[in-house]
């Protein structure tokens, strides 16, 4: 993938077919230790132990539509090719959490993307669904939480066009005040 | 122009040897982001990359690609090999670069996947 945005993308529809009912979102950027980390970590059916010592292989999938996979793999073979690595814990009925590591200044790390329209493309296809997303800088750090957003708002739909443009903004001015530069 | 043929083109060798190199090849791409090859390439695709991890041979085989060409004699690693062979996706690999790989098989007449 060009951008580890979009990684982050394709990452949480496994989440959301392992009937998570929550997802959080975790970007991290240190530069102290030239460190970009991005956690995702959900309370889904989670992976037996089989699978679990499989999954970075593209030729372990949950699908029946074709033999590969490769969501994981390539997240993991990104965070490998900047420096850096990647790792996967599972527990059936517990949940899932993977962490990969990049080298912040890498050349060959992808750029983070449009973590913006992520956000809000995940909110929209899965309005009802619980999305905590946190992007921090060296320790300073924003959140976006759908569970929140949905209590203030008492009933109006996160896909309501009003919401998703002040989410959008809300999201955009956030991750700019943090100035982070990856 | 077969896998075979394409291979002696390239003056290449074949890194798992007994695989069937008779497929025709239908078209070549040459690209290292695996993310935009699987948007790319289409069956019968000969793929340039330099990248040698088991990803490949997954992207190889999901797009049913008739070969996959690792230039600069970039060492591949065994167990992409060895899947190589098992999911039948020749691997060919030849001193030249991509570029001069992409001339050769340009001259040939081989064009860009069509999906």
């Amino acid at each position: 993938m060009r951008e580890l945005s979009l990684h982050i993308l394709d990452l949480a529809q496994n989440s959301l077919t392992a009937n998570a009912k929550r997802l959080d979102i975790l970007v991290s950027e240190q530069k102290a230790l030239d460190r970009l980390t991005i956690t995702l970590q959900d309370d889904g059916k989670g992976m037996s132990p089989e699978f679990l010592a499989n999954v970075t292989s593209p030729f372990t999938t949950t699908r029946t539509t074709r033999k590969v996979g490769l969501g994981i793999p390539m997240f993991k073979a990104n965070a490998e090719l900047s420096g850096g690595d990647f790792d996967i814990w599972s527990q059936v009925g517990v949940g899932t959490r993977m962490t990969a590591n990049f080298v912040l200044s890498s050349i060959d790390r992808p750029p983070l993307g449009d973590m913006v329209s992520t956000m809000i493309s995940l909110v929209i296809a899965n309005p009802t669904f619980h999305f905590h997303y946190e992007y921090a800088v060296d320790g300073e750090a924003f959140t976006f939480d759908t569970e929140e957003i949905m209590q203030v708002l008492g009933g109006v739909p996160l896909d309501t066009p009003e919401v998703v443009s002040w989410m959008m903004d809300y999201l955009k001015e956030g991750m700019e005040s943090l100035h982070g530069g990856a | 122009m077969t896998v075979a043929e394409l291979k002696e083109l390239l003056g290449a060798r074949v890194l798992n040897e007994g695989v069937d190199l008779s497929r025709e090849v239908g078209s070549a791409y040459v690209c290292d982001l695996l993310s935009w090859v699987m948007a790319k390439g289409a069956p019968g695709t000969a793929w340039v990359t330099v990248m040698n991890h088991l990803n490949v041979i997954a992207v190889a085989t999901l797009l049913d690609m008739s070969c996959v060409i690792i230039p600069e004699n970039i060492e591949v690693k065994p167990e992409t090999l060895e899947k190589a062979a098992e999911e039948e996706i020749p691997v060919l690999s030849t001193g030249k670069t991509a570029f001069e790989i992409a001339g050769l098989m340009h001259s040939k007449g081989l064009g860009d996947p069509v999906k």
